[in-house]
């Protein structure tokens, strides 16, 4: 049997973080939560993560940009696939309708708009995650 | 405490010039004079007047041209014409160049502290109109933000829990309960796309979008707005038919932004047809200007609400059951248009169809 993912949200509003947590939950992921991002970079550097679902703005502007900008100069983190999870849609909606859109803060990300339908999100995350297991595969190989 | 007017008087005269200072001393302003045109208009820029009396027959450059310079300077400063022969003449010119009064030689005292008071009520009323303008671009900001942060990010919330508890609950729930959830995330659904559409209008920023101006293929364009609206088309078994006529030019702009334009009126178009009718979408070129033309059958506009259709929030009283609509499609598409220096405008009639006629200059 695989080991159960262990995936980490980072996100300053709780209740939105139910939202999906509940969903990740019954799709058998484990899931931590950080509700800012100092705590969320500290468990990043804590314990090793499969995945990380960021949000974009927090606090007072976009501070979830700051974290990605931090995890791509990261050796170690910069491998780390994140779903950045966005309520700003009005500036992307148009120039790409209804399609995905990568943004390309780290290798390995794609983006979300708040809400996310159970699944889509779902589909994002296991394609995330097979992505950064065939990456990992091939540099072993 | 009122605000103390500043006043300038430019007239070669020096008697003029005294006897005008005497008349107003003791009044709430602030006074400068000048003796000729050139000192005139060094102390419009430097003693940043509300009102500037200007006599037009004076040696050295005319009346006429430092009306015209201060004008440049700020158009809202308020000009009165101090006119030294008996005729009329020179002074309605004057006035048809931007003038507001205009005060004949000679003059009583009277006379004089009356249009000046005149005038300055006027500068009142420009300065009130600056004031109210700026208020109203203040308020469209903050709504901006109350808007997304207070409404948006709540309702985001709701819907996401709502998303997760039907997701927890699959198994358990009968048709009749996921049908319920079904309706409120339908009706969630539409106040958060209500919302983006706000926030859309809000932050159509001309300046940004003139910095990414690039040569824009026009056909380009109407295909991709043909594409995105083809679903809707579909639904309601109406033809849309574009006809390019070749050769176009490029057409300075931003291909989002446009493409946006033309999937508006085209939603409209599809919006207010009968199913089973065809919409025409022309794009031709003439004289510099290249005209996108979208016509069709539908129910057409009334007179009373054609001057309105691209005003914010403005959603005419058709009569008739049609699909709701935010009333911003066309407000939006103007502003966008006008960012792109072209015009929007249309042709309608009641039962019979409208036309929307987006005009660009070409490179």
């Amino acid at each position: 049997m695989n080991t159960q993912k262990q995936l980490l949200i980072i996100d300053d509003d709780p209740d939105f973080v139910a939202g999906i947590k509940s969903i990740l939950e019954k799709a058998e992921y484990s899931i931590d939560v950080a509700y800012n991002p100092k705590d969320g970079f500290q468990a990043l550097q804590s314990k090793p993560y499969d995945l990380l679902l960021l949000d974009i703005m927090m606090g007072r502007g976009a501070e979830g940009v700051a974290i990605a900008r931090k995890l791509r100069k990261d050796p170690k983190l910069r491998e780390l696939p994140v779903l950045i999870i966005t309520g700003i849609r009005e500036q992307i909606a148009f120039l790409f309708p209804g399609q995905p859109v990568h943004p390309h803060f780290v290798e390995l990300d794609e983006l979300v708009e708040k809400p996310v339908e159970p699944k889509l999100l779902l589909e994002k995350v296991s394609a995330l995650l097979k992505m950064a297991e065939e990456k990992k595969s091939q540099k072993k190989a | 405490m009122a605000k103390k007017f500043k006043i300038l008087i430019i007239d070669d005269e020096e008697v003029v010039l005294d006897s005008c200072t005497l008349i107003l001393a003791g009044g709430n302003y602030q006074l400068a004079t000048a003796k000729n045109g050139n000192l005139g208009l060094e102390l419009t820029k430097e003693f940043q007047p509300d009102l500037v009396y200007v006599d037009l027959k004076m040696p050295g450059i005319s009346g006429l041209e430092v009306l015209e310079r201060i004008r440049e300077l700020d158009p809202n400063i308020v000009t009165i014409v101090i006119t030294g022969y008996a005729t009329v003449s020179s002074a309605v010119e004057a006035m048809k160049n931007g003038a507001y009064d205009f005060l004949p030689k000679p003059f009583t005292p009277d006379e004089f502290r009356l249009i000046t008071q005149r005038g300055l009520d006027r500068r009142k009323l420009v300065l009130e109109t600056i004031a109210l303008r700026r208020e109203k671009e203040m308020l469209r900001e903050n709504f901006a933000a109350i808007v997304s942060h207070e409404l948006k990010a709540p309702l985001g919330v709701v819907q996401q829990n709502l998303y997760g508890l039907e997701y927890e609950l699959e198994d358990r729930l009968t048709e009749e309960q996921k049908e319920k959830i079904g309706q409120m995330k339908s009706k969630i659904n539409d106040l958060i796309n209500l919302i983006h559409t706000w926030l859309r209008v809000i932050s159509v920023d001309v300046k940004k979008l003139q910095e990414n101006f690039k040569p824009t293929l026009i056909p380009i364009v109407i295909s991709k707005a043909v594409e995105i609206v083809q679903p809707q088309a579909i639904r309601k078994n109406i033809e849309i038919v574009p006809s390019v006529q070749e050769p176009l030019n490029f057409v300075n702009g931003d291909e989002g932004t446009l493409v946006e334009v033309v999937v508006n009126i085209l939603g409209n178009g599809i919006k207010f047809s009968r199913e089973g009718s065809r919409i025409l979408i022309k794009a031709e070129e003439k004289n510099k200007v290249l005209a996108i033309t979208v016509s069709d059958s539908g129910i057409g506009i009334s007179k009373e609400d054609l001057p309105y259709i691209f005003e914010d929030f403005y959603t005419g009283d058709t009569g008739q059951i049609v699909e709701k609509s935010s009333g911003l499609g066309l407000a939006i598409s103007k502003r966008i248009v006008e960012a792109h220096n072209g015009s929007i405008s249309v042709e309608s009639e009641l039962g019979k169809g409208s036309t929307f006629t987006v005009c660009l200059p070409v490179q």
